[in-house]
């Protein structure tokens, strides 16, 4: 008789390597009784696993899974399944190094890994800790001569995802296109912010000033280092201006934590 | 010893597809079950839901990845998880599957059935015992569906069920679609299956669809309760007497009140047994 964990690790290793209806020794353990053969029953547990965890990933990447088409897509991510199974108890993180494996799979479609990146990104910002979102109303009454020393901070469902191409073109793209192979382009490096307002996951390419001024921003620097990182060639007063206008956005965008109190 | 749970009466699935009912105030059901691992986060919509599931019901927390038959090592982050989720929500009772899940490291995010041999027993016993201390409270376990058994088996399905409970002091979770499913896939007696395990151990009762695969069913979750499940509910009553019972319904999600219309088919039918039982013993 196998030893539990003998039985346990060579079902688990033969779902990961699709092959266990015909391991010989799992079919000599699978009981006939009740009219299936051995190989169909362990057959219907290996497509059950490939099935769950791909809809896993067409859930994660559905805009990736439109420019791949079904067929693709469903080759790619059984791929990744076999180099990459779960670790993690709960199938949410199914789909974790998704974004590394596409961008050395792409099979001429470079910015794929880019934009799997992205979709990952609004997958982690879904469900990331709760803040109150920073108010317009909430700094009206601050001093002027305290905003030198402000210390700011994105909400923790905001992510910075850095990429080789302009994926969130391609990311727009793809909700009109048809299920197939569309939305190339060219290469051109784009950073873009991923975060969660209310319960409504959005992103939006970052500009040059945004770029450079958003590492401080999330580092708590205070708001008189940023507006000295907006200046690059601009006045003080005129990089200070500009500095403003992104922090009106960050407030629309609900972008900010509230001030401890 | 017993399993000691309140009778909440007969709930539904707590499925995302229904979350604008519970903003909206419509959602009018006895109780909730929360698949565990899907609130396991840290924030955003899912967890808010919770919450306001919590707010208009009581909540009971149903897991998928206890993984409780796995010859790993418990996963302590996992039941740390699992041991913060019921401090915030407080459900009424937590349950997961009689089953494994993965091994070495890996998950395959199935109920892979366990052969029922001593073995396997007495290390499942082990494990419920050690999550029981881990959360501070006992926990029900629940039969599967399933599609292959080992030629090693030595007990039965329901007298290794039993036995864990016993050994364990834990509660059981019957679902009776399960029972019948796995009945008609390995040619057991469904009789046979409830009059084998210990009534006061049956804290809860799951309902749902399943499909006919032709050569076999397949436990899918995606359809109304068939006849014969139904009649398999009304023999489990009159073996168990009045049990919590739930509507799971997770593929081809309906509008809630469909749902619910089964979960009031489940009162009913419970009503219908209840007179009929009350009868013959006057």
């Amino acid at each position: 008789m196998l030893p539990l964990r003998e039985l346990q690790l060579r079902l688990c290793a033969a779902l990961k390597a699709s092959r266990a209806e015909t391991d010989p020794a799992l079919l000599g353990l699978v009981s006939h009784r009740g009219g299936l053969a051995a190989a169909q029953r362990l057959a219907i547990y290996a497509d059950m696993y490939r099935t769950r965890l791909v809809d896993v990933l067409r859930e994660d990447y559905p805009r990736v899974l439109t420019i791949l088409g079904d067929g693709e897509f469903q080759a790619l991510a059984c791929r990744y399944l076999v180099q990459h199974p779960s670790t993690h108890p709960s199938v949410r993180y199914v789909g974790r190094r998704f974004a590394d494996f596409l961008a050395g799979e792409t099979g001429g479609l470079l910015f794929l890994g880019d934009l799997a990146r992205l979709e990952w990104a609004r997958v982690e910002v879904f469900d990331a800790p709760d803040a109150d979102p920073l108010r317009l109303s909430d700094l009206e009454s601050l001093p002027a001569s305290d905003w030198p020393t402000l210390r700011l901070r994105p909400i923790p469902a905001c992510l910075v995802v850095k990429c080789a191409w302009p994926v969130h073109e391609i990311w727009a793209a793809a909700a009109d296109a048809t299920p197939g192979r569309s939305g190339a382009g060219r290469p051109e490096a784009s950073t873009l912010r991923v975060w969660r307002e209310g319960w409504s996951v959005s992103h939006a390419a970052m500009g040059d000033l945004e770029r450079r001024v958003f590492p401080l921003l999330e580092r708590g620097e205070p708001f008189a280092r940023l507006c000295a990182a907006g200046e690059d060639g601009l006045e003080p007063e005129a990089a200070a201006r500009e500095v403003g206008s992104l922090l009106m956005r960050w407030l629309e965008d609900g972008l900010l934590a509230r001030l401890p109190a | 010893m017993a399993i000691a749970v309140p009778f909440l009466g007969h709930g539904v699935g707590l499925r995302p597809k229904h979350f604008p009912q519970l903003w909206d105030g419509t959602a009018r059901v006895d109780w909730f079950e929360a698949i565990s691992e899907n609130y396991m986060v840290a924030g955003g919509r899912p967890l808010a839901a919770l919450e306001r599931a919590r707010a208009a019901a009581p909540i009971v927390l149903h897991g998928v990845s206890l993984s409780i038959g796995s010859t790993d090592r418990l996963d302590e982050a996992y039941l740390a998880a699992l041991r913060a989720l019921v401090r915030r929500v407080e459900p009424a009772w937590v349950s997961d599957h009689l089953c494994w899940s993965g091994v070495g490291g890996l998950y395959a995010h199935d109920l892979l059935p366990l052969p029922y041999t001593e073995e396997a027993l007495a290390h499942v016993v082990r494990r419920v015992v050690a999550v029981q201390e881990r959360l501070g409270r006992q926990i029900l376990i629940e039969n599967v569906s399933s599609y292959l058994t080992y030629t090693h088996s030595t007990l039965a399905e329901w007298e290794f069920l039993s036995a864990v409970a016993e050994r364990a002091d834990c509660g059981l979770l019957l679902d009776v679609n399960n029972v019948y499913v796995s009945a008609i896939n390995h040619g057991f007696s469904t009789n046979a299956y409830l009059a084998g395990l210990p009534a006061d151990r049956v804290g809860q009762i799951h309902l749902a669809g399943h499909t006919d695969m032709g050569t076999y069913l397949f436990d899918t979750h995606d359809g109304p309760v068939i006849e014969p499940v139904w009649d398999l509910y009304r023999q489990a009553l009159r073996r168990f007497g009045r049990v919590s019972t739930l509507v799971e319904w997770d593929d081809r999600i309906p509008e809630l009140d469909v749902v619910c219309a089964e979960a009031e088919r489940a009162r009913a039918v419970e009503a219908e047994v209840l007179e009929e039982t009350n009868a013959t013993s006057a």
